[in-house]
């Protein structure tokens, strides 16, 4: 896909574009994506780890196997960099997204964990599922809310009153169904 | 003889009423995510884990291994009656084992993969009672150098086990190891990577962790392409094997249990590895190999005793070094860890109790599957048709309140959402999670290993070649890592993960 993103924004007779396709084709995008993270990972490890003291391989301070570590994968980043400029990708399936889905699953447990200390467990659950559950484009309505009640249900049972976790099952947020608990 | 009063200890341990009910349920849940397709062993074990910390340690990690295999257990039956394999381990089973069962032997399939585990499971049970002490006896005269060598041996062997690319491998393991360095150095008190964040000074928590880059982002993965499962399953019938059924599959139950046993007790290895190889080693060597892929018995069996051999012999190297080999594993040290119970070749002589008591209900557990899972066939399918729109929602939900019960914190669940965004990012660009939690795990033990080896030897790094024990681990980590990088090697390996 990128390669032909590129032959069609390259104008013809533009010698320096040519030269610098010739030099860094990319012939596996993901890899090279993949190697760049890498690198990337190893770098913000080492720049939030600066202060940490390094020592010397006798006395090894904290900071010595994180950063010896965060260099030895910017090296690895490296080289599947390097392999992806040399290597062509393998045909593969295409890649689908479903941005709706990544979306409410990646924010539900967040909405979760902002909200149980408010709501309490038994609201947050019903609304997580019913969150969630949106996501699929075969979700219903009215499975999802039942679905909901039953494993609001099946948590405070199982948490609140068999685990005894810190959690009230209705929170202060709800002040009237919460006294009754 | 003193294996018998050990594994009389461990029965009278494994049949106390109370663990044989954990037991039971672990084998339960372990068939019922087995069946389903989308939800695995390490995810649920990681979603389980709070739950299991109220529990005594034996109780805990009986339930946590009887799901393991119970796993096992459960992926066969679909892939045999549907096609539909609900674990990776049981993907070659749907080859033959659902031809069987359109030629209208379904029943035979499943008592051959029922019988053939069971195999497995009681021969690994016997195998692990007797290798592990001495294992472990050996490990007892470990010093940090030999520790180190065999813990960077086990990260090169799962590298070199595990499929896809060698690069991407090593560079989540090295990932791995750094994540492991966040929180509170163990040796100087500094706090590193913690952001002035109180709840990172105790590191991340790996059971939020797994949760994450298994759990979560498994349902990322499934949402992309979700489809409607239509199950249509005639009704088993026929279960019992004729002789000369019973004439075909001794030799591979034999063959897959010996190769699978084998293939367990190899960092990286464990079930899917197992029942791969010994499929495509049948379909070498079986008299019958025209019949494979047309409904050939063996295989079905050698590839279900394989993964099942597999599964219970993984548990050796981390129940005598303290070292998993695959995920499942390193989360069983976790549990471990939480329940005050330091994993390593100590934990036989001071959890005698617990470590017989797992190897009996090993068995135990491998009987209940067989006496449960044929009689249940018609419940088991009757699952499939929960739809998954109804499934993920309630595997986020349980993510959600396991994740806060670890430390009763919300921080929990946000260091989940976090890494299921880490980890899906990763999948995105084809790099495996497993390798990531193997390093993960493995990160604190070894930074330690080093450090104390480099402490006793004054800066010498040549400690690590002076023992000749440490020497011989690393040059075995040399020469997996040589093997698998020969190009003829890994022809063979593509080859042998693409069949």
């Amino acid at each position: 896909m990128r390669q032909s993103a590129g032959r069609i924004l390259r104008p013809a007779g533009m010698t320096f574009t040519r030269e610098y396709h010739a030099m860094l084709k990319i012939r596996n995008s993901r890899d090279f994506v993949g190697g760049v993270t890498m690198i990337c990972v190893g770098l913000l490890f080492i720049w939030f780890g600066q202060e940490l003291e390094v020592g010397n391989s006798f006395q090894m301070g904290p900071g010595y196997f994180p950063t010896m570590l965060s260099l030895l994968l910017m090296a690895i980043g490296a080289l599947i960099v390097v392999q992806s400029l040399m290597v062509d990708a393998e045909a593969g399936d295409p890649e689908t997204w479903n941005w709706k889905a990544y979306f409410l699953v990646i924010l539900g447990p967040i909405g979760f964990g902002l909200a149980l200390a408010g709501l309490g467990l038994a609201p947050t659950m019903l609304l997580l599922i019913v969150g969630v559950a949106t996501a699929s484009r075969y979700a219903n309505w009215r499975h999802s809310i039942l679905l909901g009640l039953f494993l609001a249900a099946c948590s405070v049972l199982l948490f609140t009153k068999l685990l005894s976790l810190p959690v009230s099952a209705f929170g202060p947020w709800i002040p009237f169904i919460g006294d009754l608990f | 003889m003193d294996i018998f009063s050990n594994l009389w200890l461990g029965a009278s341990t494994a049949f106390m009423p109370m663990n044989l009910f954990y037991g039971f349920i672990g084998c339960l849940l372990g068939t019922a995510i087995g069946v389903l397709p989308g939800l695995g062993p390490t995810a649920t074990i990681a979603m389980l884990l709070p739950i299991t910390f109220g529990l005594p340690p034996e109780s805990a990690l009986i339930m946590l291994a009887g799901i393991f295999y119970g796993a096992q257990y459960g992926g066969s039956t679909t892939a045999i009656l549907i096609n539909l394999p609900g674990e990776s381990s049981s993907v070659v089973t749907a080859i033959d084992g659902y031809q069987m069962a359109r030629n209208g032997r379904a029943g035979a399939a499943l008592a051959t993969a029922a019988l053939g585990s069971f195999f497995a499971g009681t021969v690994a049970t016997i195998l692990l009672a007797v290798a592990a002490p001495p294992l472990a006896a050996v490990a007892l005269n470990f010093g940090p150098a030999e520790y180190f060598s065999l813990m960077v041996l086990g990260l090169v062997a799962s590298v070199a086990l595990a499929s896809g690319s060698l690069l991407k491998a090593f560079a989540m393991i090295v990932f791995g190891l750094i994540l492991g360095t966040v929180g509170t150095d163990v040796e100087s008190g500094t706090p590193r990577y913690v952001f002035d964040i109180p709840e990172l000074y105790d590191g991340l928590n790996f059971v939020a962790v797994s949760m994450g880059i298994f759990g979560i982002c498994e349902i990322l993965r499934n949402l992309e392409s979700e489809h409607e499962r239509s199950v249509g399953v005639k009704r088993v019938t026929g279960l019992m094997l004729t002789r000369q059924d019973i004439k075909r599959i001794i030799a591979p139950v034999l063959r897959g249990t010996a190769l699978g046993s084998f293939l367990g007790v190899l960092p990286g290895g464990g079930a899917m590895l197992a029942s791969f190889a010994s499929y495509a080693m049948e379909k070498r060597i079986s008299p019958n190999r025209a019949e494979f892929g047309k409904g050939a018995i063996e295989g079905v069996a050698a590839p279900e005793s394989a993964n099942n051999a597999g599964a219970q012999t993984s548990f050796i190297p981390m129940l005598t070094l303290g070292i998993p080999g695959n995920p499942v594993m390193a989360l069983m040290v976790g549990a471990m860890i939480i329940q005050g119970i330091t994993p390593g070749p100590n934990v036989i002589s001071d959890e005698p109790a617990l470590f017989w008591g797992m190897i009996v209900s090993m068995w135990s557990g491998n009987l209940m599957l067989v006496i449960l899972n044929l009689p249940l066939i018609g419940l088991w399918v009757k699952m499939l048709t929960v739809p998954y729109h109804l499934l993920f929602p309630a595997i986020i939900g349980f993510c959600c309140i396991g994740a806060y019960s670890i430390n009763n914190s919300v921080f929990d669940v946000f260091v989940m959402a976090g890494f299921s965004v880490i980890g899906f990012a990763l999948s995105k660009m084809r790099f495996e999670p497993a390798p990531l939690l193997l390093g993960f795990i493995l990160g604190p033990m070894l930074e330690e290993n080093l450090r104390r080896a480099m402490l006793i030897s004054q800066g010498d790094p040549s400690i690590f070649v002076r023992s000749p024990l440490s020497l011989s681990l690393l040059i075995f980590a040399v020469v997996v890592l040589a093997l698998v990088l020969s190009p003829s090697i890994s022809r063979k390996r593509e080859e042998a993960f693409t069949e």
